[in-house]
């Protein structure tokens, strides 16, 4: 798995491509967290590049947004697709993610 | 909103899921390492059809994953056995390992019942204490939700045995002929 980072104006774009696994989801909470730590405050997740996700992969999408959600910062993921969203809708996870179908739509969500 | 089925984990020894007849069987050591290679080892013999977006390797995986993880605490001296059968209309599993059974499954049916209520009320705020099921023994790198979506995509059952040292699945695929999908078996 592969993280980059964009900047987008004050908005900080988090490219994921590769699998969100058992052995490297941490990686992007580790990533989100030390961003926190830089006073990052908006955050877009971007996940077009990602086709396979576990529940490792869904459980560091739920600490980083519930983390985020505490703190009163901004979260949108984005580009949810193919098995990565029939694993969210069986957890039945649709509706507690800030989900958004466009890194584009992303940016007006966390814009508002 | 009509209120949603409230699908529960189990435990029973004569379920009619846990007859090995016919079915293929591998053992792997308890090698966190190489779950998902031994999940590939099983999902190989699995028709193209049911293998729909790598969903079916992915729960094979977690069930895989707890057996190693949580039943035999990553000791590699031991094992993980597997048995399974795929057709075009179903892929049956069972999955044993050595370890204590799952102890907190009547916790987990508790803590899901709480996070389907806040899922039928639309209450976000409190789904969030509901979103992950902790044990003691859990760490950072689980996510506390794989069985929350095995209940769902095992659609023909998810059934312990009564050590709950063993878990027992089978998903039922339509078929698609001519542009129809029928039922499966």
């Amino acid at each position: 798995m592969e993280l980059k980072i964009r900047k987008n104006g004050d908005v900080y774009i988090i490219d994921v491509n590769g699998e969100m696994d058992l052995y490297n989801s941490y990686k992007l909470k580790e990533l989100v967290m030390k961003m926190l730590e830089k006073n990052v405050k908006v955050f877009i997740i971007n996940l077009e590049q990602v086709d396979y996700i576990d529940s490792s992969g869904i459980g560091a999408l739920i600490y980083i947004c519930s983390t985020i959600k505490k703190m009163n910062l901004k979260l949108s993921i984005a580009n949810i697709h193919g098995s990565v969203k029939k694993v969210i809708e069986l957890t039945k996870l649709m509706g507690y993610f800030p989900i958004s179908n466009s890194v584009e739509e992303a940016l007006l969500m966390v814009k508002e | 909103m009509e209120q949603d089925e409230i699908k529960e984990l189990r435990s029973d020894d004569n379920d009619p899921l846990f007859d090995k007849t016919n079915m293929l069987c591998k053992t792997f050591p308890s090698d966190f390492r190489q779950i998902r290679y031994f999940t590939l080892l099983i999902v190989q013999s699995a028709p193209n059809e049911i293998k729909e977006l790598n969903l079916l390797e992915q729960q094979i995986s977690e069930v895989i994953k707890n057996a190693v993880k949580h039943g035999n605490h990553c000791d590699i001296n031991k094992k993980v056995i597997v048995w399974y059968s795929f057709s075009p209309t179903h892929a049956h599993l069972i999955v044993q390992d050595e370890g204590e059974g799952f102890k907190d499954l009547e916790k987990w049916n508790d803590f899901n019942r709480k996070r389907l209520e806040c899922l039928h009320k639309q209450n976000f705020e409190e789904l969030t204490n509901y979103v992950s099921f902790r044990t003691k023994q859990s760490d950072e790198q689980d996510g506390g939700n794989a069985l929350f979506a095995a209940l769902e995509y095992w659609n023909g059952g998810f059934v312990y045995n009564g050590k709950r040292n063993g878990v027992a699945m089978l998903k039922k695929f339509q078929q698609k002929r001519h542009g129809v999908y029928t039922d499966g078996e």
